[in-house]
């Protein structure tokens, strides 16, 4: 199994997958591990002992801190002493380095704007100007907000790249990755909580503002409290319309999240029929490497539906929700 | 999967990515994709124009020929006209002046012959007179036979 190269068993390889680059503060008297690498007690022992550290007796060196610091998260309890202050650097990373791809070509694109011989790169992006701007004018019909279409590009490609990397083969970056020392790497962005939460949370946010802007501070407590049912029956209006709102971000969120953390998951338990360790390259290892890269393959295809699909939703979603928050109240 | 300050360094991102999309990537290119639209109604629009302008033109040079013709045939016309005109003026002038011509020369004839008589009467009379006094000379005395003479000449006269 894929697994064993890095000296895991399969259940450690998922939890490794799935886990984040964690920066964040540890306090004094921490005790910190690090996987002992070794095939037997006393290289492991040589090892530890090589990085100044005691050895636990059965997997790992150990360190108790003497003062508070930032670290970068070996372990599941490095994480959890971080609590909210860790900062899943992988996640950051790419997600701006994504974003910022994204800006750069289509600002670039903007700049060497030409009438009469455009590029297939600025045909590209003329394509798809035109389709979200028509996607925007079909859908959000409530006002006029120069705010909408821009947010609508940024969050399609934005998510749309994010979500592309889950092509990426599941081991390609992390593993190199690893044996230069870094614990943990997840490409994914979107298969961090944090990020879809981020990005639903502040559409959540504008949804508020604009609603209040637009309907006014009591228009808006009228909105919530009138509505469905009338105001003899407030509490329930309030409980219904609260719930209503909630579920806007929360959906948003979970169902990016949910999606292309269920295709990484199935891209790692697929990984682990792949092997290249050569004792397990019998018949039926033969066998299960085929099946795995077929797999792979067809999951792949598959998940290029949902790759795109899941940005345009997001983005539909919030153009939708941006034009329910500019409609003005109306007592039904 | 635990949430963290990670949400709060993605909200930032999200808002600068929008923000700079909002401020620098939409504006120009839907003001650039803009233009070209304007740019390519603007040329359908000048060449349908010039395609009428074309037919006008067309239109407009038959209907020059068509005049030009006309007025060619309204010239020539004319020029015939003029010209019989002449020619039957200049018969007629020339009828006029040979009859003009004509009349004068007989009136002359006449006169002439009117001379002539004139100048033969006396010739006549005198040499009558000259051919009797010389008769009478030899016969008869002169004055017995005036009234004879005289009677015979007014015979002759008339």
């Amino acid at each position: 199994m894929a697994s064993e190269s890095s000296g895991r068993t399969f259940q450690e390889y998922l939890e490794h997958h799935l886990q984040n680059l964690v920066y964040g503060p540890l306090p004094a008297g921490h005790e910190r591990k690090f996987y002992a690498k070794g095939s037997d007690e006393t290289t492991k022992e040589a090892y530890c002992q090589g990085k100044n550290l005691d050895y636990d007796g059965e997997k790992y060196c150990k360190e108790t801190l003497t003062e508070d610091g930032w670290y970068l998260a070996n372990n599941k309890t490095d994480v959890e002493a971080m609590g909210f202050w860790g900062l899943h650097i992988d996640t950051m990373f790419f997600s701006v380095l994504l974003g910022g791809l994204f800006l750069f070509i289509f600002a670039r694109a903007a700049k060497s704007f030409s009438l009469d011989k455009p590029t297939k790169l600025q045909l590209f992006i003329e394509m798809m100007i035109d389709f979200i701007n028509g996607v925007v004018k079909g859908t959000f019909k409530a006002a006029q907000n120069s705010l909408i279409a821009p947010m609508a590009l940024t969050i399609f490609f934005w998510v749309l790249l994010m979500n592309v990397m889950d092509l990426v083969p599941v081991d390609l970056i992390p593993y190199p990755a690893e044996l230069l020392g870094i614990p943990y790497l997840k490409v994914v962005p979107t298969t961090d909580l944090n990020l879809t939460a981020a990005l639903a949370l502040s559409v959540f946010i504008l949804y508020l503002f604009y609603s209040i802007k637009s309907k006014g501070f009591v228009g808006f407590i009228k909105s919530i409290s009138l509505h469905p049912f009338g105001p003899w029956m407030l509490p329930a209006n309030l409980f219904i319309e609260i719930i209503d709102l909630i579920a806007k971000p929360l959906s948003l969120a979970l169902r990016l999240y949910g999606n292309l953390y269920a295709g990484e998951m199935i891209f790692l338990l697929i990984a682990g029929m792949v092997s290249i360790n050569l004792a397990e390259l019998t018949f039926t290892g033969i066998g299960l490497n085929l099946a795995g890269i077929t797999l792979s393959l067809i999951w792949a295809i598959f998940h290029i539906l949902i790759v795109v699909l899941q940005a345009f939703i997001f983005m539909m979603l919030t153009v939708v929700y941006m034009n329910m928050a500019h409609e003005k109240f109306e007592q039904h | 999967m635990n949430l963290n300050a990670t949400l709060l360094g993605q909200m930032i991102a999200f808002g600068l990515f929008v923000w700079f999309c909002w401020k620098f990537v939409w504006p120009p290119l839907l003001a650039a994709m803009d233009e070209r639209a304007e740019k390519i109604e603007q040329g359908l629009k000048d060449s349908e124009e010039s395609a009428k302008k074309i037919l006008d033109a067309e239109e407009e040079s038959k209907k020059m020929l068509a005049e030009a013709k006309k007025e060619a045939k309204k010239i020539m016309d004319n020029a015939k006209n003029q010209s019989e005109k002449i020619v039957e003026e200049s018969k007629n002038k020339a009828t006029e002046e040979k009859d003009r011509i004509v009349g004068s020369a007989q009136s002359e004839i006449e006169k002439e012959v009117v001379n002539a008589k004139k100048t033969l009467e006396k010739d006549f009379a005198s040499s009558v007179m000259s051919a009797v006094k010389k008769i009478v000379a030899k016969e008869v005395s002169m004055s017995n036979y005036q009234d004879t003479v005289d009677k015979s000449l007014d015979d002759f006269r008339k």
